[in-house]
């Protein structure tokens, strides 16, 4: 994952510069940019080691080797869950929660219950039922 | 994928606070008289000690997270023998130590709100309360998550990489958690 890491590092990096010209520029008194782009930075900076310590970790994928047949990336590419429901739920839970700020409180709770079960129901999907393992 | 997904979203989560400090940080530049009254009435030592406490929970929880990865659940010993623990013991301890910090939150609100120190009082109090109040949400839904993933632990007959990759990512929460309130800490403790 090289090319993915120093793409992020380069942006870093760049991010870093942008934040002290700008301080410079503002003499360091407008602190909304000033930590924005510090901490665009650092978001940056965050995923760029990640995705090089991930890189060190898994090796090289086929995208990365430029002997690399196209067959070779084929296959199962992981563990997703296509038709699950539960996010909807969850969704539907948040949407009635804001719902019930705007409208009357009682149904905050209602959609906090609803909530609980969409969660639990989410996370524990592939470990009960058809999936339980 | 998983873990480079949840670190993405970490990073994004990181912005956010961003722009809860860039918030603290401009009251702070407009308002440093009204800053030095109010701060004057925080107690740092009991803020220390609760620092402290988080801390520790991030220990324990990367005691968990190794327990995790050699695909160890529960303790293989008695419940004395520390270094037999499974996942599910450390992440019991994680869960005590992160709702000690919690309570420890709320104790200190009603101190500060007794001193006059609220969520409405004046633009610190304001400050105060929605930098440290979304911190501590951020830390109570941690320990939902680990509440959620112990018990992924104990439906699981066969404890596999789907089980151990769940545990690994919220512990990468927890202490990107752990690490922004030690910034929130520096920032508004000893800072001033």
């Amino acid at each position: 994952m090289k090319v993915e890491t120093k793409l992020f590092g380069g942006l870093s990096i760049f991010a870093i510069l942008s934040a002290i010209f700008y301080g410079i520029m503002t003499g360091f008194t407008e602190w909304v940019g000033g930590l924005g782009l510090t901490l665009v930075a650092g978001l940056c900076g965050m995923i760029a080691f990640y995705l090089g310590y991930t890189g060190k970790r898994v090796g090289l994928r086929p995208e990365d080797r430029t002997n690399a047949e196209i067959h070779e990336g084929s296959g199962e590419q992981g563990h997703f869950s296509p038709w699950s429901w539960w996010p909807l739920v969850l969704g539907v839970a948040c949407a009635t929660a804001f719902f019930g700020m705007a409208v009357g409180f009682w149904i905050v709770y209602i959609a906090a219950g609803l909530a609980v079960i969409a969660l639990v129901g989410w996370v524990f999907e592939y470990s009960r039922g058809d999936h339980a393992h | 994928m998983v873990s480079v997904g949840t670190v993405v979203w970490l990073s994004s989560e990181l912005m956010f606070f961003a722009g809860l400090f860039a918030m603290y940080f401009t009251l702070r530049s407009t308002s440093a008289g009204l800053w030095a009254d109010e701060t004057a009435k925080h107690n740092v030592p009991y803020a220390l000690v609760n620092t402290l406490v988080l801390v520790s929970s991030s220990f324990t929880c990367q005691m968990g997270v190794f327990a995790a990865e050699r695909l160890q659940p529960r303790r293989a010993g008695s419940l004395l023998r520390f270094a037999r623990w499974g996942m599910t013991e450390w992440f019991l301890v994680t869960f005590v130590l992160g709702a000690v910090f919690v309570a420890g939150q709320a104790a200190e609100y009603a101190t500060l709100v007794s001193e006059h120190v609220s969520l409405s009082s004046n633009a610190y109090g304001s400050a105060f309360y929605i930098t440290t109040g979304f911190h501590g949400l951020h830390v109570i839904g941690g320990l939902i998550a680990f509440l959620l993933i112990i018990g992924r632990g104990f439906a699981a007959k066969k404890f596999g990489h789907f089980e151990a990759t769940s545990a690994i990512v919220v512990s990468y929460y927890w202490h990107f958690v752990d690490v922004v309130w030690i910034g929130l800490f520096l920032v508004i403790y000893i800072l001033k």
